[in-house]
């Protein structure tokens, strides 16, 4: 490997332990950190240590004092000194408890420095708390946070009663030994089984491990609203009424009928003639008879009258009594339901100035 | 107040009370066309005349009434010198047995006039009928009577009496229908002039009635 090759995966190397908020820099007001960032910026390690450190004794702002132990534990990383860099990161995050480095942008060394420090600290990061909205009783508040080292985790929602979370109640989420991701569920309910009162309250985790102990907190809001009410049915999806009646196609039926009913008075007629008094006149049957045909034709021709269809007046009544059925349970439901609260849950933004303990 | 005042009275009373408790009533003027023979082939009469028929019927039950006044004249070749008029009154009550078919009870009185030109007939009418829709609103009939107990106002008596019928009625337009019946009519009347010996005197009449008929 050439001289320049070599000079060339050196500089890439370096470059991986550039930390990843370079534009945190022109956010810094202390003139020593931003030196100690330009020495960074250039590589010259020793000179970001003593700068970084002569800082650390000035007055700093909470930020400013993070970013000189993130640059102490970046310039460690790039020097080996993985011990000092650990201890810099845990400064970092005892400071910033929610500084995460992006793996893909910061060196393995220096990751792997802070992910021990983050060990090594006990913390509770990354309170998550979703906005929801739910039926008191019917569903719960999914309550997320990350506690890096085994620990007592007590859980509590403070506040309520309406404003600013004073002078409202302390009630215990959950208490119990977690380490890692945790996911917690919060019915916001009293032990009376009733919702929690509506108004602001704070979402406090505390971890407890020996000596020491850390807590975060998220302030949410509560209110309370009516449950919406299910409407009647009219129909069921999938199911359609059928029509009562039904069309019999055309035939030959009615002057079938026709012939056969004249047919019958004729035959009874010349049948029951007597005799002794001889034909009897036609003139009347030709009337009635003629008329009788003419008519079955005229409706063998016409569309047939609709008659009941059985089955589908059946299926109609059964249609008919499942959705008063489901009516019935419907207005049940709703009954139930006016007399429930629709609890909504709403994650307000920290107040400034707040931070961990 | 007259019968035919005290009649409109009532059909008016009637056409509004029936819709509303159920029975559908049919009423309307008939024409109608008749033969009739008696005691020989060469004794027989041929005419018209005008009538009358109402009907009604709740659910199974129906009833059915029909009055003609004839003028009957001696038929081309007839033996008769003389006409005569003759007033028919048939009456029916039904029971239905099924969608198609009822059996039936009624009477038939039919008087001539003069008297003594033709046999008055008064009986009992036993029988069923058949009914089938061909079509909206068209509905034939058929129907069989067996006539009990004749009397005749000239004596005698008849074993064997039927009337055979075939009706049609059609809707013609809302509540307006057509209606034609065809009667025929054989009663076996016997008699015994004098103690002299049973002679046949028969009756047989065939009858048109062409009509319509209003729905209540």
């Amino acid at each position: 490997m050439s001289r320049l090759t070599r000079h060339l995966c050196a500089l890439v190397l370096l470059a991986g332990f550039a930390p990843p908020a370079a534009g945190r820099a022109q956010a810094v007001q202390n003139a020593t950190l931003r030196r100690a960032q330009q020495a960074y910026d250039n590589l010259e390690y020793r000179q970001v240590v003593s700068l970084a450190r002569a800082a650390l004794r000035e007055r700093l702002t909470g930020a400013e004092r993070a970013r000189a132990y993130e640059l102490l534990g970046f310039t460690y990383g790039a020097l080996d000194s993985i011990l000092k860099a650990v201890d810099a990161f845990k400064q970092v995050v005892l400071i910033d408890p929610e500084r995460q480095l992006d793996p893909n942008r910061v060196s393995p060394k220096a990751y792997s420095a802070f992910d021990v420090a983050l060990r090594q600290v006990l913390l509770v990061r990354q309170l998550r708390i979703d906005s929801t909205s739910f039926v008191g009783g019917r569903g719960a508040v999914p309550i997320r946070f990350t506690v890096t080292q085994p620990a007592r985790v007590v859980t509590r929602a403070i506040g309520g009663g309406g404003g600013g979370g004073a002078g409202g109640g302390n009630y215990v989420i959950d208490s119990g030994a977690w380490n890692g991701q945790v996911n917690l569920s919060w019915p916001a309910r009293l032990a009376s089984g009733d919702p929690v009162p509506a108004g602001n309250y704070t979402v406090v985790v505390e971890a407890r491990l020996g000596q020491n102990a850390f807590s975060a907190s998220q302030p949410i809001r509560v209110s309370h609203g009516s449950v919406d009410t299910l409407p009647s049915l009219t129909s069921l999806p999938g199911y359609q009424y059928l029509p009562e009646t039904e069309v019999p196609p055309q035939s030959w039926r009615p002057l079938g009928l026709a012939f056969l009913y004249t047919g019958g008075a004729l035959v009874g007629t010349l049948g029951l003639e007597s005799s002794s008094l001889g034909s009897s006149s036609k003139r009347e049957l030709a009337v009635v008879g003629g008329a009788a045909l003419v008519t079955g034709f005229v409706m063998t021709l016409r569309k047939p009258a609709p008659r009941p269809a059985a089955a589908n007046i059946l299926y109609n009544r059964l249609l008919r009594d499942q959705i008063a059925r489901r009516n019935q349970d419907i207005a049940k439901e709703n009954v139930a339901r006016r007399q429930q609260v629709q609890l909504t849950l709403v994650p307000l933004p920290k107040p400034s100035g707040a931070g961990p303990r | 107040m007259s019968r035919a005042a005290a009649g409109v009275a009532l059909f008016v009373l009637a056409s509004r009370a029936a819709p509303a408790q159920g029975v559908a009533v049919t009423v309307g003027p008939q024409f109608v066309l008749a033969s009739y023979r008696e005691v020989a082939s060469g004794l027989r009469y041929q005419g018209s005349g005008f009538g009358g028929a109402a009907s009604a019927r709740y659910r199974k039950l129906s009833a059915e009434v029909g009055v003609v006044r004839l003028t009957l004249d001696p038929a081309t070749g007839s033996a008769a010198t003389n006409g005569f008029t003759a007033t028919e009154v048939d009456a029916w009550v039904a029971y239905d047995l099924a969608t198609y078919a009822s059996v039936e009870a009624g009477v038939i009185r039919r008087t001539a006039d003069p008297e003594f030109d033709a046999q008055s007939v008064g009986a009992v009418r036993i029988g069923a009928r058949s009914f089938y829709e061909i079509g909206p609103g068209a509905t034939v009939l058929f129907r069989a009577n067996y006539l009990a107990a004749p009397k005749f106002s000239g004596g005698g008596h008849a074993r064997f009496s039927v009337d055979l019928g075939l009706g049609l009625d059609v809707r013609l337009a809302g509540r307006l229908h057509g209606t034609a019946g065809y009667t025929f009519q054989r009663i076996s009347r016997k008699t015994n002039p004098g103690g002299t010996g049973e002679i046949d005197a028969a009756i047989q009449e065939t009858v048109a009635r062409v009509g319509i008929a209003l729905a209540l």
